[in-house]
């Protein structure tokens, strides 16, 4: 068919472009482009935005009833036999939503990098290196949501884990930056090891990892050999595919890496560890919803641990003092009300807060980008207020990110939010309770940052000269902050919601079908005027109020934090310590590993080494005894000789 | 003219195996030149294996074999050695001529050998040139020691005769044991001696087999018979009954088990590699283990298919404790190079695994693996060498943050250590991967195939294996190259001329590997797919296609399929081809 043979064309150009940026930076950067390097990098994800926009275009054009296409490209993994696993691209609307919000905000955080990453206008040390791993990310990101087959989606989850690796590890030199680096990386092969065994399985059972032919069969219930699809296999396949995505979409328990990933320079947390990267566990999710369905106790899982981390981050951003690990708390809490979505199936909806959170997240990071900027790379609330007139540009974006965030009426993130209350309140009352609990939480910590950062008396670090960036931070600042106010638009169902109604026919065969087949939709359509719209002003009052409370606490009666520190000093201290999680996981795990390492190389060396001593032995002692007559003496050896010929002339004439 | 090359072109295995034989005399040889011409000519004779090995890999993918030459090995190559017979003419033995040794220098490759003979005569130069700064005493001995190791290793691959296989397979321990004994480091006369009794005794197992073997063939042929595809068509054929191939397979494994290492056997290499030079652990952990690995997939597996059948449970548990063990003992090592050493043991886990799932897929990702793991832990052993050639330290404490002054060591050390750690589009990815799904489909009955032993009980516990993996590399890069520049007193050491970043030849020989490795994750199919090929051919012939497993229990009313399978393959008339 030629139009996947032009769709295979717009794939590559969508990869090659922002690969080529990469390579180019890397290779010509240190000695030829120096402080133009940025330049590549823009060009490259430009190239990879306009074929984004390119596929969104041919897969509106898609025949009605035909919701996909793939697009192979050449043979990959021989399998044994003729059949292989192949480098393939599929194009849905759902790999057209994600190639849009990935390149998307990937032009506009590398735009942003350009002044960022300079220091009194001079390339930071390390420039060209930040641009090369920026476009390498992006083309990997890119093959992730292109992949056809679960053998390059894996592809892509790791390569876009090695850039996160090499992108928090950017200031290599601070031990910290390395650590974290590491642990980001290992926590995610943890989460890898379940997702790999997955493939395995999906491949052992279904004789194949395309998703078309994967799916299909899940579809009518079977696998490769005819055998039925039971729920028992779905439930391990699924989860062991959740355990991957609870590490790249920092979901408890393996969440522990993100928070620590705030060492990256702050262009990366914005781009990778917030609008990007982190959900393509989600992604993973909504890709994989037949697996899922098809097993009510996954479902159960996914629901109960997204609700869960949703809370567990929102309590524990209450008292970060650290903009970007606040920040980084509300991702993992957002990602968390994504993954809610999907386990009381609105896939679409978790879609949705995935495309609009990657606005407004990503415009809060690069605000705080904006502050650390200015304040010389100080970015802890206690060490500066009162910005808001030293940098009102940062200040006015900054506060329409937060209000997103907080879900304050008539935002994108109370749009997208309050669809997932909704159907969770429907399918999950529980969860959907925690979720508005966690909501309230939201609007509260994200509105005291706000306040300490940009309200009260003008405080700023020794030494600091404050000053708003320039055009090339502030524009990305802008065109996010219009992104942060309209997207929430294209999901209002009064207005049409396009783009839920361009996702969802991927779903509708799965989660569609499985909460169509609970009667859950019935009940969604039925719910009259206060069940549509009575939980749309519930939760933009809770909103309200949250920001409120934050307000009176914050600026009017700034006296209320310290008392209530000083009141509840142990729940304090748990929550500023994050539970002690990490101090658990290095009793618990780390360390007794470290120390059974330390007990087998003892073993090594003396158990296992003694014992093939003792058995190479033999011929040594063998040998020792035969040297005893290696005398080197003529006669001994002729006396030796003439013994032997005796004996075997005695022996034949016998 | 081009009938005529190609029929040159058949005789570029003796040709290989020769010409670091004549370098090394040629080097013993006066006019002795000074170090500086003794090395520049070792690389030289080095490469033309090289070059010779990249012919011979143009004719075996784009040449058709000359008329009436087997196809399952190309470039073969006869010439009596043991012979004699009833008719006393240095014939070589056969059914017409009983009574007498067919063992013959016997060549020919596939495309397992045939790319462990380019990986070989890759290595071997890169090592060589790598040297050219490290190595200052006995200059002409060391690259002597080089070139006979590179004959050896080159003859052991090219090997058809098993008695040819063992000469050259024990032959490759005397130039170890010199390069370890003579420039290895502190300890190295306990390591050299540690590593020679090791392996021997092992070996000497495997001596003991191939006797039987021969007295075995005489038995049933008549004559002694010692050519390895007829081996394999009598195993395959089912004309070695169980209890024999049962003692055969455990004399072969003896040796082979100690080479690659297979745990608790291990205990050897990290100290050999330790003190070995750099080169000589570039060659001990990029090709010479691989001998271990090469011996079962070409000999033990398919001449003894049923009791290679027997055992791979037990292989499979072995490998996979050696997997998690030799890990966990990498983690907690503060020597660098040892640290890579016990990886080294780890990752050959993982290639055992593959090869002993028994299943086309399996073995041939294990060969792939072999590939791999030769190029990113040789290159792996090169850097610490780089390293330990400017620090005299390759004590993980002593050393840190290297990535600022040494970038391009930064990049190196990262790409192999990813390379290492499996990162998909680079090549260790590939044959973890495939190893895995190899293991875990080795238990489906697909087409009409039996099941194999192996399945997802070892591919979990295996799995965690790439978890710690990626634990100990990644911990090992953030000590050595980030955090704040650490250096040990008076150093980097620069006297020898090296700057202080990699130099150029440095730079050109890891660059070489990377591309290797690049490409051989980009588009494995490449080599892939002819692997296969041979290993349908002359891996897994009837372990695969059902000769051998018949339930007991029905066999004796299943006796004429036995025999249909055995047509169907062609077994019986290939025994009889080899037998005349």
């Amino acid at each position: 068919m030629n139009n996947s043979e032009s769709l295979k064309y717009l794939g590559l150009l969508i990869l090659l472009g922002p690969l080529l940026g990469a390579i180019l930076a890397g290779a010509l950067g240190p000695r030829v482009l120096r402080g133009a390097t940025h330049w590549v990098s823009i060009l490259g994800v430009a190239t990879a935005f306009v074929g984004a926009i390119l596929v969104f275009g041919a897969v509106r054009g898609f025949a009605p009833g035909v919701t996909g296409a793939i697009a192979p490209v050449y043979d990959w993994l021989p399998t044994g036999g003729s059949s292989y696993f192949r480098f393939e691209f599929l194009f849905d609307p759902l790999t057209a939503i994600m190639l849009l919000t990935v390149t998307g905000v990937s032009l506009l955080v590398v735009i942003y990098s350009r002044d960022y990453m300079r220091e009194h206008d001079h390339p930071e040390q390390g420039y060209e290196r930040f641009f090369a791993f920026l476009a390498l990310f992006v083309a990997s990101m890119c093959l992730l949501v292109l992949g056809g087959n679960f053998v390059m989606l894996y592809a892509g989850w790791e390569l876009v884990g090695l850039c996160s690796y090499l992108l928090i590890g950017f200031y290599y030199s601070k031990p910290s930056a390395a650590a974290a680096a590491k642990k980001a990386f290992l926590v995610n092969r943890i989460g890898d090891f379940g997702f790999g065994l997955a493939i395995l399985l999906i491949y052992l059972f279904f004789g194949t990892v395309d998703y078309s032919k994967v799916f299909e069969m899940a579809r009518h219930g079977v696998i490769a050999n005819g055998a039925p699809f039971t729920p028992e296999l779905a439930t391990t396949i699924s989860l062991l595919l959740l355990c991957g995505a609870c590490g790249k979409s920092a979901q408890i328990p393996l969440y522990v890496w993100l928070p620590d990933a705030m060492e990256g320079p702050t262009p990366v947390s914005a781009l990778i560890h917030a609008a990007t990267m982190v959900t393509a566990g989600i992604y993973m999710i909504a890709r994989c919803g037949v697996i899922f369905v098809a097993s009510p106790t996954a479902m159960t899982v996914v629901a109960i641990i997204g609700a869960a981390t949703a809370l567990f981050a929102a309590t524990i951003a209450l008292v970060q003092t650290d903009v970007k690990r606040i920040l980084a708390y509300s991702t993992i809490s957002q990602l968390g009300f994504m993954v809610l979505g999907l386990g009381v199936y609105a896939a679409d909806s978790a879609i949705f807060h995935l495309f609009t959170h990657a606005f407004f997240k990503a415009l809060l990071f690069l605000g705080a980008g904006s502050v650390m900027h200015a304040m010389s790379g100080v970015i802890d609330v206690r060490h500066f207020s009162g910005l808001r007139k030293v940098l009102p540009v940062t200040y006015a974006t900054f506060l329409i990110g937060a209000l997103a965030l907080a879900g304050f009426p008539m935002l994108s993130g109370f749009f997208s939010k309050d669809v997932i209350l909704h159907h969770a309140l429907h399918v999950r009352p529980f969860l959907g309770f925690l979720g508005i609990v966690t909501a309230a939480f939201t609007a509260f910590y994200t509105f005291r940052m706000v306040f300490l950062t940009f309200h009260g008396p003008l405080k700023l670090p020794e030494g600091v000269h404050a000053h708003e960036s320039g055009k090339w931070m502030l524009v990305p600042l802008v065109v996010l902050s219009v992104g942060a106010i309209g997207a929430g638009y294209l999901g209002v169902e009064a207005l049409g919601s396009p783009l839920t109604r361009f996702i969802s026919p991927v779903f509708e065969s799965t989660f569609g079908a499985a909460a169509k087949h609970m009667e859950l939709g019935e009940a969604a359509e039925h719910a009259g005027f206060w069940g549509e719209y009575g939980l749309m002003i519930a939760s933009g009052a809770i909103a309200i109020a949250g920001i409120l409370s934050a307000y009176v606490v914050y600026v009017r009666q700034p006296w209320i934090p310290g008392l209530v520190r000083a009141s509840a000093m142990g729940l304090h201290r748990t929550l500023w310590n994050k539970y002690y999680v990490d101090e658990a996981y290095n009793d618990a795990i780390v360390e007794p590993l470290r120390q059974t390492g330390s007990v087998c190389v003892a073993l090594d060396d003396y158990l296992i080494d003694g014992l093939l001593w003792f058995v190479t032995a033999i011929p040594r002692a063998l040998g020792f005894l035969l040297r005893t007559m290696q005398t080197g003496l003529l006669h001994t050896y002729a006396v030796t000789m003439v013994a032997g010929v005796a004996l075997i002339v005695l022996w034949i004439t016998w | 003219m081009v009938s005529y090359l190609t029929n040159l072109v058949e005789g570029i295995l003796t040709a290989i195996i020769l010409t670091p034989l004549i370098g090394a005399i040629l080097l013993m040889l006066p006019p002795r030149g000074d170090d500086r011409s003794v090395r520049r000519s070792a690389l030289a004779f080095s490469l033309i294996p090289l070059v010779l090995s990249l012919i011979a890999v143009y004719f075996f993918y784009w040449k058709s074999p000359p008329a009436g030459a087997a196809s399952n090995y190309r470039f073969l190559q006869e010439v009596p050695w043991i012979v004699g017979g009833a008719a006393h003419d240095r014939t070589i033995a056969s059914a017409e001529n009983p009574g007498g040794l067919n063992i013959a220098f016997r060549v020919g490759v596939d495309a397992i050998s045939l790319w462990l003979l380019v990986l070989t005569a890759l290595l071997t130069p890169l090592a060589i040139w790598s040297g050219f700064t490290a190595v200052r005493e006995r200059v002409r001995e060391y690259h002597v020691c080089m070139l006979l190791l590179e004959a050896a290793l080159l003859g052991v691959f090219c090997s058809l005769d098993l008695l040819l296989f063992y000469v050259f397979f024990e032959f490759t321990l005397i130039p170890l044991f010199l390069l370890i004994g003579i420039w290895g480091g502190h300890e190295r006369r306990r390591a050299a001696m540690k590593f020679f009794i090791f392996t021997l005794t092992g070996s000497v197992f495997t001596l003991a087999g191939v006797i039987y073997l021969a007295y075995y063939t005489y038995s049933v042929l008549g004559f002694v018979n010692l050519d390895i595809r007829a081996l394999i068509v009598m195993g395959q054929s089912g004309a070695i009954p169980f209890h024999v191939q049962w003692w055969l397979f455990l004399a072969f494994a003896a040796g082979f088990a100690i080479k690659v290492p297979l745990f608790p056997l291990h205990t050897w290499l990290p100290l050999a590699h330790t003190e070995a030079p750099t080169a000589g652990s570039v060659i001990l952990a990029g090709v010479l283990l691989k001998l271990g690995t090469y011996g079962f997939c070409r000999l033990a597996i398919p001449m003894f298919p049923d009791a290679a059948r027997h055992w791979a449970p037990a292989v499979g548990v072995l490998a996979v404790i050696g997997i998690i063990y030799t890990a966990l003992c990498a983690w907690v090592q503060r020597d660098v190079k040892k640290l890579v050493a016990y990886s080294s043991v780890s990752h050959l886990g993982f290639c055992m695994l593959g090869l002993f799932s028994l299943k086309v897929i399996g073995v041939t990702a294990g060969v792939f693996y072999m590939v791999n793991h030769g190029l990113s832990t040789g290159a792996l052993f090169l850097l610490v060498g780089f390293i330990y050639e400017r620090y005299h330290t390759r004590d993980i404490h002593a050393i840190g943050g290297l990535a600022k002054p040494m970038p391009w060591l930064a990049f190196f050390l990262v790409f192999f250590t990813l390379s290492s750690i499996g990162l998909p589009m680079l090549n260790g990815f590939v044959g973890e991967f495939l190893v895995l799904v190899g293991t875990a489909t080795s238990q489906s009955v697909s087409d009409g195939r039996p099941a194999g032993p192996l399945g997802l009980s070892y591919v979990v516990p295996a799995a965690t294996g790439i978890i710690l993996g990626a634990v100990y590399m990644l911990w090992m890069c953030q000590r050595v190259l980030f955090g704040p520049l650490t250096e040990p007193p008076h150093t980097p050491d620069t006297s020898t001329g090296l700057p202080r970043d990699l130099g150029r030849r440095e730079i050109a020989i890891l660059t070489a590997l990377a591309i290797c490795c690049l490409f051989l994750g980009l588009f494995p199919a490449m080599i892939l797919d002819s692997v296969t090929n041979s290993v349908r051919q002359n891996v897994l012939i009837g372990t695969e296609r059902g000769a051998v497993t018949v339930p007991p229990a029905i066999s004796g009313q299943n006796d004429g399929l036995v025999v249909e399978a055995r047509r169907e393959i062609g077994i019986d008339q290939r025994l009889e081809s080899v037998g005349q």
